[in-house]
């Protein structure tokens, strides 16, 4: 189920109100238990006192003989308050509202101190004091409905404020988060409004610290898919370039064929039209194997045995060598074993061979050498040939880049392979002038593994 | 007519050339910027063909450069970049043509051809000067529409001369404009193609300025 995107404004609204809400509330709550407890203690403290007053005036007044007097009823809040002062088990006086018994808990002997107790439906707070001779008891009781009374105005006191701003503070949060997720929104409108093609930088005004990442993410996004399409312009411009002179190649020979009256002038053209067939084969060959390596992963490397393997490409390029005179030669003391994928490796083999054999002259050496160094394995290609300067052995590897003047009519994609391949194994490369031979020398490394 | 083909790429210059020699053009191949630059500067082309992609120095760093030094010779320029803004660089640094790889020969020499017959203001295919027309494409001569014999040579010589009618040339310019690299020129081949022409076309169409050089008249000269 897809659900809808929730708003970071909604979010901290809710948020911000909710808490608000719960520290309010436990506010009252702790006003609550404590303004109860400071109430009753200082209540109760004023039944104790009544009592006390009530004991001593009894004790003054027994002579008087006045036991059965009411006491006239002063204040309003009076009827909620009742004593009752017992002689001698008789009661001497009572307020209009007690009851003629005594205001205990029934079928108990007395008993000095606080007490609820249960008068005609109602629970009453009653204080029992006993004069100094036993003979005086008083009962001093409030009820507890006034007590909860004062508790609720307090409470309401506290918690009606809070239903009134509720609703002002909501909007004031809302208001104020509104302005704050601004820079976001105005983040948004500036990508929305963006061409979809745009890849300069984003640039927002008042982005805050907490979007500075995201941008700065986003906007080195934009730089490198930039990068990446450029490089990919270039790549299409100079395949153009590489896939149409081969075929511009062979229609000019072709056409130069059909025109010819000279036989050996139109055979001339004719095995040129061959040879640039040829050479749009290796290069769509070249571009094929190109392609494949860039979908290809390391995931499928098995132990190969390196000395058989390039044993088997020189005996392929071998006849090549020969054809121009060159001396080819393999130097391997021992089998060498190393994870990897075995057509790729022959490949790479097969193209840095070939590479030495066709950028060095006539009667040049070649010379391939595989050892063990520290349980790491190393293929060297050495060549007599001209050898590169620093700079254009620093462009080797561009697709397409051919090293300027050379005559040889390579499609420049031999080192992207060797490359990408030496990608794919994790092998080292490194390109450095031969000191044995005077040219080029590539040294190829990779971790050995142990016989399968 | 003598052409600068500037190409790195050995099969499609070998290609080119013999393709445009079989279609009347003098030829010379240079393989990278720096020589095409040295023999446009030195040698009067009737019309270059500049590849882009050259080795040492770039076909539109040479072509700017010789546009600079107001050498005005018409240039196709033939690559395999064919975006529109390599299109327009091409055709804003001082190409006269921008031709995309792969190229009908037949197609290159007509545009060849037109470039040279703008270069020297002639707005119609064939050439004409007084009764003599001078069909560039089929390589033929008419002198009062019947058709006229000419070798090669007698027919790049008048082609030369119809090119710049009304202008002395000198023996030296039409040496250069009827020979590539490695031929031989003999001290007087231009004398003999000069008097082969005469004898075929009649002598009043080329006049002889003496000790500077021809002359091709596009009207005949009224009699004194």
């Amino acid at each position: 189920m897809i659900s809808a995107p929730r708003s970071i404004q909604g979010r901290l609204l809710a948020w911000v109100l909710g808490m608000v809400v719960v520290v309010w509330l436990s506010t009252a709550v702790i006003t609550w238990f404590d303004a109860r407890h400071e109430l009753e203690e200082l209540l109760d403290g004023h039944l104790a006192q009544a009592a006390a007053l009530l004991v001593v005036q009894q004790q003054g007044e027994i002579e008087d003989d006045r036991h059965d007097l009411d006491a006239p009823t002063l204040h309003r809040y009076a009827p909620k308050v009742a004593f009752q002062v017992f002689h001698e088990g008789r009661l001497a006086l009572r307020s209009a509202n007690a009851p003629a018994v005594p205001m205990a808990p029934p079928g108990q002997s007395f008993r000095a101190g606080f007490d609820t107790v249960q008068i005609d439906g109602l629970s009453w707070r009653v204080f029992a004091a006993e004069g100094g001779e036993q003979d005086v008891r008083v009962y001093v009781g409030e009820q507890m409905s006034s007590r909860l009374e004062i508790l609720w105005a307090v409470l309401r006191s506290t918690l009606w404020p809070m239903v009134v701003a509720l609703p002002l503070l909501a909007l004031a949060v809302w208001w104020a988060v509104r302005l704050g997720v601004a820079p976001m929104r105005r983040l948004g409108q500036v990508l929305a409004q963006r061409e979809p093609q745009a890849l300069h930088p984003v640039a927002v005004a008042g982005a805050t610290v907490e979007m500075l990442p995201m941008i700065e993410a986003l906007n080195a996004l934009f730089a490198r898919i930039d990068q990446l399409l450029a490089s990919e312009r270039r790549f299409t411009a100079d395949a153009a370039h590489e896939l149409r002179t081969p075929i511009a190649a062979i229609r000019a020979q072709a056409q130069v064929a059909l025109a010819e009256a000279d036989d050996l002038a139109r055979r001339h053209a004719l095995l040129n039209t061959v040879q640039g067939c040829d050479r749009a084969t290796r290069l769509v060959d070249q571009l094929l194997t190109l392609s494949r390596l860039e979908a290809a992963d390391a995931t499928a490397l098995e132990v190969v045995e390196l000395r058989a393997l390039t044993q088997g490409v020189l005996a392929e390029l071998a006849p090549k060598a020969l054809g121009k005179h060159q001396t080819l030669a393999f130097e391997a003391p021992e089998p060498c074993h190393l994870p990897g994928n075995e057509t790729l490796l022959a490949v790479l083999v097969r193209n840095l061979v070939d590479n030495a054999m066709r950028y060095s002259p006539p009667s040049a050496h070649v010379t391939v050498s595989l050892r063990q160094e520290a349980g790491r394995v190393v293929l060297s290609v050495e060549d007599s040939g001209p050898g590169l300067v620093e700079a254009d052995r620093r462009r080797l590897g561009e697709r397409f880049f051919r090293v300027p003047g050379s005559a040889e009519s390579g499609s420049g994609l031999g080192w992207s392979i060797v490359q990408r391949i030496a990608q794919v194994h994790r092998l080292d490369l490194q390109v450095q002038p031969s000191p044995q031979l005077g040219g080029l020398a590539v040294h190829v490394k990779g971790a050995a593994s142990p016989p399968a | 007519m003598r052409l600068l083909l500037a190409e790195d790429d050995p099969l499609l210059g070998d290609g080119l050339q013999a393709g445009l020699r079989q279609l009347g053009f003098q030829v010379d191949w240079v393989r990278d910027g720096l020589a095409a630059e040295r023999e446009l500067r030195t040698q009067a082309y009737a019309v270059a063909v500049l590849d882009l992609g050259l080795p040492l120095k770039d076909g539109l760093a040479v072509l700017a450069a010789v546009r600079r030094d107001g050498i005005s010779s018409p240039v196709l320029v033939l690559t395999a970049r064919d975006a529109v803004p390599d299109r327009i660089q091409g055709l804003d640094v001082g190409a006269d043509d921008y031709v995309v790889k792969p190229v009908d020969l037949q197609e290159l020499a007509a545009r060849l051809r037109a470039l040279v017959r703008r270069a020297h203001g002639q707005p119609q295919e064939c050439l004409q000067a007084q009764d003599v027309v001078l069909d560039p494409a089929a390589r033929t001569v008419r002198q009062a529409g019947t058709l006229v014999n000419l070798s090669t040579r007698e027919f790049d010589l008048l082609q030369a001369l119809m090119l710049n009618a009304g202008r002395v040339l000198s023996r030296e310019q039409m040496e250069q404009h009827l020979y590539s690299w490695g031929h031989e020129v003999d001290s007087n081949a231009v004398e003999v193609h000069i008097h082969h022409l005469r004898r075929k076309l009649g002598s009043s169409l080329i006049q002889t300025v003496r000790g500077v050089g021809y002359l091709l008249l596009r009207e005949a000269p009224t009699s004194p």
